[in-house]
């Protein structure tokens, strides 16, 4: 009886779970900060555009705008598009997938070796990508706020395509 | 060996504890008694007003002061950008005149001849200072700043094994020695900064506290994980450059844009090796405020630059001055009690110190890529000339 509610449960979260990579996962992230002003208050400004791409057969990049305490703006955008960042993240699906999962490992806090800065810091596995060095200093200006935003998927259920 | 007193008669006084400089006090009573004629008049004519019962209200008339039109707040409050926006507080001279403490939009011409002028106040040009981007900065670092005592979790703190604690209490004495430089560097230069330029006193100001709370949280770590371990005459030498520096952008360019150019890729390595999510915190923090300061020094670079009469010439002395710069920079730089410690933290132990210096490596060459790429986007190529080599000296 037990078992059977654990998978009618396992099964609910996963039919409410949100894909990753998506516009939608993105945009659930964004709404968290918006609801959670508090924090972002004691976290201070965050004024930048980040874009985040997710390589690989498919690439899906999606930039979201970050002003005062809010992220104001979150769009897929193409090549065309890109100069519109102030820096990128970019990463194949299975760096993307193993810094989520360990955020929710740990409950909204990631492996010491699955941190934003930890990943990309030698340029791989996440390459921070860039036109101008002053606007890629951003991405070190607001580091904590932008570990956070993504520390905030441990309070949703997040799906990823079949390997 | 000195005498013991046998009795109180024999007690010396204690020293004070802030003996009188009776130079310095001498040469206060006699500057301020030759300048007696000015003050000594505005305090007679002020006496006799208020003994007469008369009123000046001269404060109150509006005609040569900026007066009705109301600074109003954005979204964010009420900036420096907004109360700029209003006519008469934004225009920022080239020049400061005003060597006193009068704000810039106040009424204060009619009163020249009477106010006293600040010595201390030299450094007058707006491009040996200004930067395009610090009233963003300013706001963004009261925005963003943090407590070394309370946001870091340190009741999770866990000993690490022998060397890795050593190396990571060596790397923040290290970080602790070096940190107050940046405080005391542009301290030495705030109060030679006129009020005119005031948007650039107040960033200096955050900076100088930044720099005290990233003391604060490295002297911290370093005591609550065994102790500060060895100070070191390289990091000293460094730092003895930056203080020394013979204008304000050199100083800047040489702390803000090299030294903590340099600083901040140790905070991002520092996280990234960090083996607790203390030290991970810690280094996070950290390398957002690094980062202020870091755009800082670049805008103030290119803003110097574009604005030197002679352009070449300013190039050039600042070549010059990257030439020495650089090198004592690498002097600290290239230090056991740095370089060690750092390559057993990304090798994981003493016993792979050598992988961990490969790796030191390749941070070497990415900070000076990102050294030279700031350098470039402050119109100051130094790729030709850097004196210090884009290849680790252990790899070369």
């Amino acid at each position: 009886m037990a078992d059977a509610q654990q998978q009618d449960s396992a099964a609910a979260g996963t039919a409410n779970a949100i894909e990753f990579p998506s516009l939608a996962w993105f945009e659930r992230l964004a709404a968290m900060m918006n609801d959670n002003r508090a924090r972002q208050e004691k976290l201070g400004y965050v004024d930048c555009v980040a874009g985040f791409s997710v390589t690989g057969t498919e690439t899906l990049t999606v930039q979201v705008t970050f002003d005062e305490f809010e992220a104001t703006d979150v769009r897929v955008t193409g090549e065309t598009d890109s100069d519109r960042a102030d820096f990128t993240l970019e990463a194949e699906l299975e760096t993307w997938q193993a810094m989520i999962e360990s955020i929710r490992d740990g409950d909204g806090r990631p492996a010491l070796d699955q941190t934003l800065n930890r990943l990309s810091h030698t340029g791989t596995p996440l390459r921070l990508a860039f036109d101008d060095p002053l606007r890629r200093d951003m991405y070190f200006r607001f580091n904590q706020s932008l570990q956070e935003f993504f520390n905030a998927s441990a309070s949703f259920e997040t799906s990823f395509p079949a390997s | 060996m000195s005498k013991q007193a046998n009795s109180p008669t024999d007690l010396k006084p204690l020293p004070a504890e802030h003996p009188v400089p009776e130079e310095s006090l001498e040469s206060y009573e006699l500057a301020f008694g030759q300048q007696m004629n000015t003050w000594a008049e505005i305090l007679e004519e002020n006496h006799e007003r208020l003994h007469a019962g008369r009123f000046s209200l001269h404060w109150m008339e509006t005609d040569k002061a900026n007066w009705g039109r109301r600074a109003k707040p954005s979204s964010r409050g009420m900036t420096y950008t907004d109360t700029n926006r209003v006519k008469g507080y934004g225009d920022m001279p080239e020049q400061a005149t005003a060597l006193n403490f009068a704000p810039r939009g106040a009424v204060r011409d009619p009163y020249v001849d009477r106010m006293p002028v600040i010595s201390a106040y030299d450094v007058v040009d707006r491009n040996e200072v200004w930067a395009e981007n610090v009233i963003t900065l300013y706001e963004e670092a009261k925005a963003r700043q943090w407590n070394a005592t309370r946001d870091i979790p340190w009741d999770e703190l866990e000993p690490l094994p022998e060397d890795l604690e050593k190396a990571t209490c060596q790397l923040c004495t290290f970080l602790t020695e070096v940190e107050f430089v940046a405080g005391d560097f542009p301290a030495k230069w705030l109060h030679r900064i006129p009020q005119d330029f005031l948007e650039v006193k107040s960033f200096l100001s955050t900076q100088i506290m930044d720099e005290a709370r990233h003391q604060e949280v490295f002297r911290k770590r370093a005591v609550a994980g065994g102790g500060l371990l060895h100070a070191s005459p390289g990091f000293e030498w460094a730092l003895k450059a930056i203080m020394e520096s013979p204008s304000h952008t050199m100083g800047t360019f040489l702390l803000n844009l090299l030294g903590e150019g340099l600083v901040l890729s140790i905070f991002r390595s520092g996280e990234m090796i960090a083996k607790t999510h203390v030290d991970k915190e810690i280094f996070r923090r950290c390398l957002q405020d690094e980062a202020r300061h870091v755009s800082y020094g670049v805008m103030e670079l290119k803003n110097h630059l574009d604005n030197m009469p002679d352009r070449d010439a300013a190039l050039e002395d600042m070549h010059r001055f990257a030439d020495v710069g650089e090198m004592v920079i690498l002097t600290a730089f290239t230090e056991a009690a740095l370089v060690e410690p750092l390559a057993i933290l990304l090798g994981g132990g003493i016993d792979r110190i050598e992988q961990g210096l490969e790796q030191a490596g390749g941070l070497w060459t990415n900070f000076i890529e990102e050294y030279l790429g700031r350098c470039q986007r402050a119109g100051f190529d130094r790729s030709e000339r850097c004196g210090i080599p884009t290849q680790a000296p252990w790899l070369q």
